[in-house]
């Protein structure tokens, strides 16, 4: 990427427009440049390239400029990266996770669970009680599993992401 | 290239920091025009400049944003996976999220290497 650098940065953009957006981000150059031009360039549809570009445009990570042909009387889109909102959005993602991280963490202290023997699934005491500790999928036994570490894991994500911001 | 991107790839070149008063001389350009630059980096974000003291004389030290920035959110990828909420539209809910389950089982196993993923029921997060 010529544009975008850093691990996490690249990583976001994979997560939010996945291989082929990673691609056309790639084409951006640091000028403006039109959705049929990439579209050209990467060999990605027309439509998959706008449709990353609007994506892009919702996390105010890229721009765009309206531009009237003077004889058509069309307008133009020309499209801009804009690196410089990249770690707000890290910022906006993080607080996110954050919020998602403590709903989850008082889920996980204020339950007990059971989960099934072959894997199906994991049921909290109220549930696996109720199906007499029998998995609904498999019919295996449902037996406690231990979260501890689960816990410990959120607790330490949520510091560091407290941190973070 | 222009000036900008002359700068910053100098100032990214530094492993640690280089002096705002040492950078216009490397760029052969006058004061001035290195504080406009440097301004407007700034003001993209792409460098951070500290006030340093050399010799009483008081310059700054300007260093390359990204490094730090990578260490500032590395806690959105831990693993190789990049945290699951970013981009989501899928109704939220935390409690139950399987890819949340995914992605804090992925860093428990990673961390920990003593639980396998075996253990990990496909549907964690129910």
């Amino acid at each position: 990427m010529t544009i975008v650098e850093g691990t996490i940065h690249k990583a976001y953009i994979m997560k939010l427009v996945g291989d082929e957006g990673v691609r056309i981000v790639e084409n951006i150059p640091e000028d403006e440049i039109t959705d049929e031009h990439l579209a050209e360039l990467t060999g990605i549809s027309l439509n998959t390239v706008r449709r990353t570009l609007y994506l892009l445009y919702e996390h105010r990570l890229a721009i765009y400029r309206r531009k009237r042909d003077p004889d058509s009387g069309w307008l133009t889109y020309l499209w801009q990266l804009c690196p410089e909102n990249f770690d707000k959005a890290l910022e906006s993602e993080a607080k996110r996770l954050l919020r998602n991280l403590e709903e989850r963490l008082t889920y996980e202290k204020n339950n007990i669970f059971y989960a099934c023997t072959e894997g199906c699934a994991r049921f909290i005491f109220d549930e696996a009680s109720e199906a007499n500790f029998i998995c609904p999928f498999c019919q295996g036994s449902l037996e406690y599993m231990e979260n501890a570490k689960v816990v410990e894991t959120i607790e330490k994500q949520k510091k560091e992401l407290i941190h973070s911001l | 290239m222009s000036a900008d991107v002359d700068a910053l790839e100098f100032i990214k070149s530094c492993e640690s920091g280089v002096l705002q008063s040492d950078l216009w001389k490397a760029l052969k350009i006058d004061s001035r025009k290195c504080s406009r630059i440097v301004a407007k980096l700034m003001k993209e974000n792409l460098i951070t400049r500290q006030l340093e003291s050399i010799d009483g004389i008081r310059t700054y030290r300007l260093c390359y944003a990204d490094k730090s920035n990578s260490k500032r959110f590395k806690s959105l990828m831990p693993v190789l996976i990049f945290e699951p909420c970013a981009g989501c539209i899928e109704e939220c809910e935390p409690e139950h999220c399987a890819k949340l389950s995914e992605w804090i089982f992925s860093i428990v196993i990673g961390k920990e290497g003593t639980i396998t993923a075996e253990d990990q029921p496909e549907d964690y997060g129910r």
